[in-house]
């Protein structure tokens, strides 16, 4: 590609959001990511709205399902892979209708973000990692796979300000589980089902109180020891993980342990946390929510007041127990079709989604950053991106759709 | 359409009316001319009623990823305060840290039709703007962070021109979309990443060693220079530390008499004597103000209850964790550019310290004479949330309510101030000044604060009402760009609000460094760091852009 010819691009199909791709005459230069590579290639499988299967106008299509909103007594908005604009206006769209709003599958989110409201957090952005971090350790579930370029973006920085050479590399967790491609230092061997186990004990150890091994014969107790040496000695440790990989149910006690860990670190050294959890948008669409609502997820409008509740609101239990009476599903930034439910379903769906049957309204909403520009937010939570029409498709955005749907409501009360 | 607000008193301290009964006349958004034989298309009877111009907050938490994050650790605020949606409003939550739909109704509700968040970090700008632009009716605008920017600092470690340092101000502007520059801790951000963990005026900083005082000649100077009508916006090191007037005092001096504005002076005029090592160091700070005029300050008053401190310094909030209640706080390092911290605090009256730190605010209103070089502020959340300004005002304007107030506090502090024996009551006169008049001419926003013709017709009403924090929490009607937007402090038409920016100009030479330094060590490239202004109005809302005046070399 000719780099006169050739400018940047951001990619929003992962919660890096590596803004150093390059778009040119002859396409997008995705660095050797294959997810990039994927989403850029998003197929159009489909650009017509529909109305009960038969394909209709933008217009009717948006009449159509002011109507089920309209009429719906309690109805559910998610999916929620929206840029932010996307999030503003459906969150609007929300409050109007008296909805409530979650993001599908924010319960590995709200893992975290219930430690934070509980207990705070002590955290950095890629850009502190990227420069400073001399001692990094990665936990559990190897990043690389949810986030392809996690190596070369936030360790590989040949160009750091504030340390000499690369960083000390250390994996705690499952030997397959050790990241790819990243040259490790050390590795400190657990199962998954004993990560949390050995996470308490690393703190022990950091602390300079001896680990209860009497009550855990099989964790490493020595490679521990090494590790918590190597986390008092670094100048800025780095502590990484993807909150989607820890053990099933122990999210929240793994995130606890960490915050424990990070804290004590500090009293007399310096060391973050940067958990990894925020792709398809899900830092933004959090951030939304809670500057417009004061709630990050989970989301009632019902009572006229914002109520927030983890279990209540949680949208796959609501329409697993009927609770709901109509499903408007927006997902933008993926392919991502609407569970299959019996209850009217509003489908806001990208170009690239197969829908298996036909939902009461299927409208084909723009991806950001492939159909239309827009902004979406790193997973450090920090920097908003902002995104380029890589194509001409001419959808809508999801924003503009759930605005006339607003619309719609607005002038008919 | 041509609207006469009738023979109301009018405050207008910029034009010189001190209560004048006068007719007031509106078109298109401006206060015009009286139309020849006074013809109005509607008209309001204000007679006995006060006339102000909207209000507008100078320092004020408002926006951006770091009152997010006090939103996220608030949540019994969020659970114990709640607005329902109406007709023309969304709903919203929190009272410490309010949603952004309710922050814009409350502030509209009360007459303030502006508020300034104090404290954008630059990488974080295009969230805040995006935050912005759902603030309902009342204008904004963001002062961005510098003196923690490992580029700046980097910059000055080598030696560099002040020619330099002034193109990349006026770069980072632009850049961020900013109406102004803040400077928190000056260094000490950046020191704590180093794992310092004090920082003095003259300690060189642990890595660069660059001492604050050269951080604070650079950037007040740069600002000044470039022609940004508000000086530095600084919240000097060592916020809270008791003895920390020597640390203030000795920052003032480092401006070297280019214009400087303190911000929530409160927490900065600490001396450390008496049996507790904490005193109220007040007095001295009034008195170098009253002799300095290069200075301006808002005072960041505290007000007792529960409130969450959310601030750009690390290395502050994390000494402060300890008095965190309830029990957490967020630490965050940010993209070698600055940081944040929040610890929830619950200030109260029967505790000295905080006792105290009410007198000394209270001692700096009343002490500093002139009411063009003091705001009216809580730094919201951080002393209090801003609906306790109406308290506050009474506190200025009524004495007696001032001495009973104080016969509540710890009785050490009581015998530890001289708050009691200071006579003054602020009249309506200075409280235009101060919140309306000296905010926006401090701003360089020449347009507000005033009701002048050509003024933007941000129009507060009050009834006259002796009881001050009554009269001034809900005004009787409140106008935006001449709507008629609050009545009783109910919002009756939701109009969307300008930012305000300015856009100095530069040597785009600075852009090759710039661009090199993004190259080499950010994980954001230099085409997607700065925000277009397409960008800001696509969120919603106009822009206006005032005016820089690039000075001489001094």
């Amino acid at each position: 590609m000719s780099a006169a010819t050739a400018r940047p691009i951001a990619c929003p199909f992962c919660g890096l959001v590596c803004d150093d791709l390059l778009i040119g005459a002859s396409g997008i230069e995705t660095r050797g990511c294959a997810k990039a590579a994927a989403g850029f290639a998003a197929p159009v499988v489909a650009r017509q709205h529909r109305v009960g299967g038969e394909v209709t106008t933008l217009d009717h299509a948006v009449d159509v399902a002011a109507g089920i909103l309209r009429g719906a007594r309690l109805p559910l908005v998610s999916g929620l892979g929206v840029d932010l604009a996307g999030a503003r206006s459906l969150m609007a769209l929300a409050d109007r209708c008296g909805a409530v709003i979650d993001r599908w599958q924010s319960g590995v989110q709200l893992d975290l973000l219930r430690v934070v409201q509980r207990a705070g957090a002590l955290t950095a952005t890629f850009g502190e990692v990227a420069n400073r971090a001399d001692v990094v350790l990665i936990v559990g579930g190897d990043p690389t796979r949810a986030y392809p370029r996690f190596g070369a973006r936030l360790l590989a920085n040949e160009t750091a300000l504030y340390r000499d050479g690369p960083p000390s590399v250390v994996h705690i967790g499952p030997l397959s589980d050790a990241p790819a491609g990243v040259p490790l230092a050390a590795q400190v061997p657990v199962d998954t089902a004993r990560l949390l186990d050995a996470l308490r004990a690393l703190g022990a150890l950091i602390d300079g109180r001896r680990a209860a091994g009497g009550t855990a014969p099989d964790l490493p107790l020595a490679p521990l020891g090494d590790l918590a040496g190597r986390l008092n000695d670094a100048r800025y440790g780095a502590i990484i993980w993807d909150t989607a990989m820890f053990p099933p149910g122990e999210g929240d006690l793994c995130t606890t342990m960490l915050l424990r860990i990070l804290r004590s670190l500090n009293r007399k050294t310096r060391c973050v946390g940067v958990p990894l959890g925020g792709s398809d948008n899900g830092q933004g669409v959090a951030q939304v929510m809670l500057w417009q609502a004061g709630w990050p997820s989970r989301l009632s409008f019902a009572q006229e007041v914002p109520d927030h509740d983890p279990w209540r609101f949680d949208a796959a239990r609501l329409l697993a127990a009927g609770e709901v009476d109509a499903l408007l599903w927006v997902s933008a930034l993926s392919p991502a079709p609407p569970p299959v439910a019996i209850i009217p379903t509003i489908a806001l769906v990208s170009p690239a989604t197969i829908l298996r049957t036909a939902p009461a309204v299927e409208i084909r909403v723009g991806m950001p950053g492939l159909d239309h520009s827009g902004t979406i937010v790193r997973s450090d939570t920090v920097i908003a991106v902002p995104l380029a029409a890589a194509r001409a498709s001419g959808l809508p955005s999801a924003a503009v759709v759930a605005t006339a749907i607003l619309g719609r409501l607005e002038a008919a009360s | 359409m041509i609207t006469r607000l009738t023979g109301g008193r009018v405050f207008d301290p910029a034009n010189g009316a001190r209560g004048d009964v006068r007719d007031v006349y509106i078109d298109d958004g401006r206060v015009v001319v009286a139309p020849a034989g006074g013809r109005a298309d509607q008209s309001y009877d204000l007679r006995n009623r006060i006339v102000m111009a909207g209000a507008l907050d100078i320092h004020s938490h408002v926006a951006g990823g770091k009152v997010n994050l006090a939103r996220l650790l608030m949540t019994d605020d969020h659970r114990d305060t709640v607005a329902a949606r109406g007709a023309l409003t969304r709903s919203g939550s929190g009272l410490a840290t309010p949603s952004s739909f309710v922050t814009g109704y409350r502030y509209i509700g009360m007459g303030y039709t502006a508020a300034f968040e104090p404290a954008m970090v630059a990488s974080n700008a295009r969230s805040t703007h995006a935050e912005m632009a759902d603030l309902p009716i009342i204008d904004k605008g963001a002062y961005v962070m510098l003196g923690n920017d490992e580029f700046l600092l980097r910059l000055l470690a080598a030696g560099g021109e002040q020619e330099h340092v002034n193109d990349y101000v006026a770069w980072m502007m632009r850049a961020t979309g900013a109406l102004g520059v803040k400077t928190v801790n000056p260094g000490g951000i950046s020191a704590f990443k180093f794992n310092g963990r004090t920082l003095d005026v003259d300690t060189p900083g642990p890595h660069h060693g660059v001492t604050p005082r050269r951080v604070i000649q650079a950037l007040s100077r740069a600002v000044h220079e470039v022609g940004v009508p508000h000086p530095l916006h600084t919240h000097c090191n060592n916020l809270g530390v008791p003895g920390n007037i020597d640390t203030t005092l000795a920052t003032i001096a480092a401006a070297e008499g280019f214009p400087i504005h303190l911000t929530h002076a409160q927490f900065h005029s600490y001396g450390d004597e008496g049996d507790r090592h904490f005193s109220s160091a007040a007095a001295r700070l009034a008195e170098a103000i009253n002799r300095t005029p290069n200075v301006t300050l808002d005072v960041g008053q505290i007000m007792f209850g529960q409130t969450v401190t959310a601030s750009g310094d690390t290395m502050m909030q994390y000494r402060n964790r300890v008095f965190a209640s309830p029990d957490k706080w967020i630490l965050m390092d940010i993209e070698c550019d600055g940081g944040c911290g929040l610890v929830p605090f619950r200030y109260r009256d029967k505790n000295f310290v905080n006792a105290l730190q009410w007198t000394i605010g209270l001692e700096l209103f009343l002490l500093i004479e002139d009411p063009w070089r003091i705001f009216l502020t809580t730094d919201h959340p951080n002393g209090a949330p801003f609906t306790a300004y109406p308290t506050l005002v009474r506190l200025l304007m009524d004495r007696d309510f001032r001495n009973a107030s104080l016969k509540e506090l710890h009785p050490a502090a009581q015998k530890a101030t001289t708050l009691g024996s200071i006579a003054r009551e602020y009249t309506l006169d200075e409280i235009a000044i101060m919140t309306r008049a000296a905010p926006a001419r401090i701003l360089g926003l020449a347009d507000r604060g005033h009701l002048g013709v050509g003024a933007a017709a941000d129009i507060t009403v009050y009834e006259d009402d002796a009881d001050r924090a009554r009269m001034f929490a809900t005004p009787e009607y409140v106008f935006k760009d001449g709507t008629e937007v609050a009545h009783r402090g109910s919002v009756v038409a939701v109009p969307q609000g300008r930012t305000h920016v300015v856009r100095p100009d530069y040597d785009r030479a600075i852009e090759r460094s710039i661009k090199s330094f993004f190259d080499d060590h950010m994980t954001l490239g230099f085409d997607h760091f700065p925000i277009s202004t397409q960008e800001i109005a696509d969120g919603g809302g106009a822009m206006a852009e005032h005016p820089c005046r690039a000075r001489g070399r001094a």
